[in-house]
């Protein structure tokens, strides 16, 4: 066999051999989307590369893999989170929920009066253990721990050579007994101390004495709830009620939903609440007006400054034209989170230069400062002028290639027809120039709906509608918008709904691609012939 | 007449010049100021200007050892998730793109359609289920959870796969085909073919297309925001955002500093390829 031969199968081997590993691991949580996925792929890659028949597939799938496990599954994905109630409250699957309901104990104060001797000691690292003398065959011994520290910690064991023949206690070199009045100067630390004897019970410090051994009681706990499964009736243990399932992805428990409740397939109730809930309609239908203007005015300001630029310096006789080039350029250089970094310290309205230059021009008309970034109007304009000054660049390069490649025969025939520049311009460069660079105008329309780099770093979406049902702000633009519902909403996660804005912006890009298509299609249509 | 030729000078060329100057000016004067800024001896942003009294490398110094702002790290992490990411993203793209280009097979014109259908929507539009997909992994397979590098290594390669095999199969449609023709006639198999002949050919777009998508992964926030939350593990774009803007104007001078070393050497590299990135191959397409 050829060595290549050789390390196919060895790759494959480690392959296959990672995939099973992960098959018993998904099946223990019910991951069930998961496991197909798995098996899917890994099928694929079995008949691709063992069997010879499928060529061209050896050298597609590798880089089908990620495109189907990370962009087409996430998508569809998306589809299915936008059917579903998962938000806080609604994060876990119903067996998680189950588990973690479970796993819930309250405390029964059933042995109240049962008291005992308790010693309290330290070891070396000032660490405290409890000796509890319950009964003959329970002298009960560990560390003392408080409850954040319940789940892993060893229980106490019963240690007979903790007492001499006589019965009384003998405690070894290693620790240290504290005497009733040390016990009392810790004894804000000590309350919060148990002693775990096992998972339901525990013993804590009760009452400290000066004179003899302070005395400890014991405290059990109780499962809170029990779940039957095949009535699939949880019972309330504390309360002796029997809870039944809601319809929302909860057990109600005596009218009282219980927490956490899990996830559910709520229909279209996230589209509805979009269009019909009034307190989410409003926010949301002023975002998306603002995301549109803002991709629009994007494209158009970055656009007359390229254009600008392009004419101003598409004449051979102009001198440093390279130079102007360059310097353009760079701009577009710099990754955008760095400059829009920048123009948060330059635009900053109590400590920023632009300010500092503006002043003589407040001084003069006697008008306050504008506060950057506090209000609507002066946030909006601090987006677009700083997504002019990201973009101009681009429309600058783009035009002057545009233009470049018009024919310059065009532009002296219809001088010799007696057209004026301002008329050859208008009638022949710029339609032509619009003919070859709409498609990307579009694409930068595309891009700019969706820049959510600059909206969240330069404002954060803010300032603040007030009064909003969700958190959302005067320049968030749908993605942010949605980011904040998923993320960092304040108000809880809202997967379900934020999936369902995602699936909207989904269509709306869907749609300007295919207007895209359309348009350059016509226009390749009318000017074509030129 | 001295006058008079001013006056043509001007209408001419003189008003190209001062509308050109005009927007030097207002490219350059960001980028002059933070430079300036970085090495400025100031405390904080409201005593800064474009040009300060004196100069100091302190903020520089600022960004080393400081345990809980842990710069160097962040810019090591996102140069290991950014050239990996980018280099698996090119290698595997490259592979889709020869079969497209090279091999005829059924289903290939649907294929490539599929492709550029598929990257017209930005891969970060799905983040919340990406989150919600990892949040699950993460049980499943810890080591490509939520929060490693690793998982969103894989979102990212998964991100721009489309759409570069697609520009690599352009350009490998440019090469003449009569070469492994030849090659073939003498007994080669399609990977010597590959390896030999294709994909040597094809390296100024292979190259191009890996500074894009590592400028690409360099610049992302959204992903990196979405999946990263151990400070330690951050990209340099969310530790920058998130940790120094805690105190923005008082930490102004370590945020220049902090954006120049972050920001020099991708704009050296996108100036290095800027022929061949605004050409008119990637038109439009570029620069996330």
């Amino acid at each position: 066999m050829k060595t290549s031969t050789i390390l196919k199968y060895i790759l494959l081997g480690i392959f296959n051999a990672l995939m099973f590993y992960v098959v018993p691991l998904a099946i223990s949580y019910e991951s069930w989307f998961f496991l197909l996925i798995i098996g899917i792929i890994t099928f694929l890659v079995n008949i691709t590369y063992i069997t010879n028949k499928l060529k061209p597939l050896k050298w597609i799938t590798p880089g089908f893999i990620f495109l189907i496990s990370f962009v087409l599954f996430p998508a569809g994905y998306n589809f299915y989170v936008s059917f579903t109630n998962w938000q806080t409250g609604h994060i876990l699957t119903k067996t998680q929920v189950i588990e973690r309901l479970e796993d819930l104990t309250y405390s029964t104060e059933e042995q109240k009066g049962v008291e005992f001797d308790l010693y309290v000691m330290q070891d070396s690292n000032l660490d405290f253990f409890f000796l509890a003398d319950f009964d003959q065959d329970n002298l009960l011994f560990g560390r003392a721990v408080t409850s954040d520290q319940f789940e892993d910690i060893e229980y106490a064991t019963h240690e007979p050579s903790f007492k001499d023949s006589n019965n009384n206690i003998t405690i070894p070199e290693s620790f240290y007994l504290l005497s009733g009045k040390e016990q009392i100067a810790n004894s804000s630390t000590l309350q919060d101390l148990s002693l775990l004897v096992d998972k339901n019970t525990r013993i804590k410090l009760y009452n400290i004495s000066v004179f003899g051994a302070s005395s400890g009681r014991i405290f059990s706990s109780q499962q809170k709830y029990t779940y039957d499964k095949d009535s699939e009736i949880l019972y309330d243990n504390r309360k002796n009620v029997a809870c039944t399932l809601g319809d929302r992805g909860n057990f109600i428990c005596g009218g009282e939903s219980v927490d956490p409740g899990w996830r559910i397939n709520v229909g279209t109730e996230n589209y509805q609440r979009i269009v019909d809930d009034q307190r989410f309609r409003g926010p949301l239908s002023t975002v998306a007006k603002w995301t549109f203007q803002f991709a629009f005015f994007s494209v158009v300001l970055a656009f007359i400054v390229g254009l600008l630029l392009a004419i101003t310096l598409n004449n051979e006789k102009v001198r440093f034209q390279k130079l102007y080039r360059s310097i353009y350029i760079i701009p577009y250089a710099i990754p955008a989170f760095i400059s829009i970094l920048v123009f948060r310290g330059l635009l900053n309205p109590d400590f920023g230069l632009v300010n500092d230059w503006l002043d003589p021009l407040y001084q003069l008309f006697n008008i306050e400062p504008i506060r950057w970034f506090r209000t609507e109007e002066s946030s909006k304009a601090a987006v677009l002028l700083v997504n002019t000054w990201l973009g101009f660049p681009y429309m600058f390069l783009i035009v002057t290639g545009a233009l470049q490649s018009i024919p310059n025969e065009l532009i002296e025939a219809s001088k010799v027809d007696g057209a004026t520049p301002r008329q050859s311009f208008f009638k022949i460069t710029f339609p032509l120039l619009l003919v070859s660079i709409s498609p990307l105008l579009i694409g930068a329309f595309a891009f700019n709906f969706n820049n959510f780099t600059l909206i969240f770093l330069l404002t954060g979406g803010g300032p603040p509608i007030v009064g909003a049902d969700v958190s959302v702000g005067y320049t968030d633009i749908l993605i942010s918008f949605t980011y904040n519902l998923a993320v960092s909403g304040g108000r809880g996660v809202q997967f379900g709904l934020a999936a369902a804005v995602t699936t909207l912006i989904f269509f709306l890009v869907l749609i300007i691609s295919a207007i895209s298509f359309r348009y350059s299609k016509r226009l390749e249509r009318v000017y074509g012939n030129i | 007449m001295e006058t008079y030729k001013l006056s043509t000078w001007f209408r001419e060329y003189g008003w190209r010049h001062l509308v050109g100057l005009t927007f030097v000016v207002f490219s350059m004067y960001p980028i002059l100021y933070v430079l300036s800024n970085s090495f400025a001896d100031f405390p904080n942003l409201e005593n800064s200007k474009l040009i300060p009294d004196s100069f100091t490398l302190k903020h520089y110094q600022s960004l080393y050892g400081d345990p809980l702002v842990p710069y160097f790290k962040w810019l090591f992490n996102t140069y290991k998730i950014a050239s990996l990411a980018g280099f698996f993203n090119v290698l595997l793209g490259t592979f889709a793109g020869y079969a497209f280009a090279r091999l005829k097979f059924r289903g290939r014109r649907v294929g490539l359609i599929t492709l550029v259908l598929i990257q017209m929507f930005p891969a970060f539009l799905a983040f919340v289920a990406i989150y919600l997909l990892f949040f699950q992994i993460s049980d499943i397979a810890p080591f490509m959870g939520l929060g490693t590098h690793f998982g969103l290594i894989c979102v990212y390669l998964g991100g721009s796969i489309g759409f570069n095999s697609w520009l690599i199969k352009g350009f490998m449609d440019t090469i003449p085909e009569s070469l492994d023709e030849a090659a073939k006639v003498d007994g080669a198999t399609d990977s010597q073919i590959f390896f030999r002949i294709v994909a040597p050919l094809a390296r100024p777009i292979i190259v191009v297309l890996f500074v894009l998508t590592f400028i690409g992964i360099y610049s992302d926030y959204i992903l990196a925001a979405v999946f990263l939350k151990d400070t330690n593990l951050y990209t340099v774009a969310l530790g920058i955002n998130v940790v120094f803007t805690d105190d923005f104007s008082n930490e102004w001078g370590s945020i220049a500093a902090a954006s120049v070393i972050a920001a020099t050497p991708i704009a050296v590299l996108f100036l290095f390829f800027q022929k061949q990135i605004t050409g008119g191959l990637t038109a439009g397409s570029i620069k996330g």
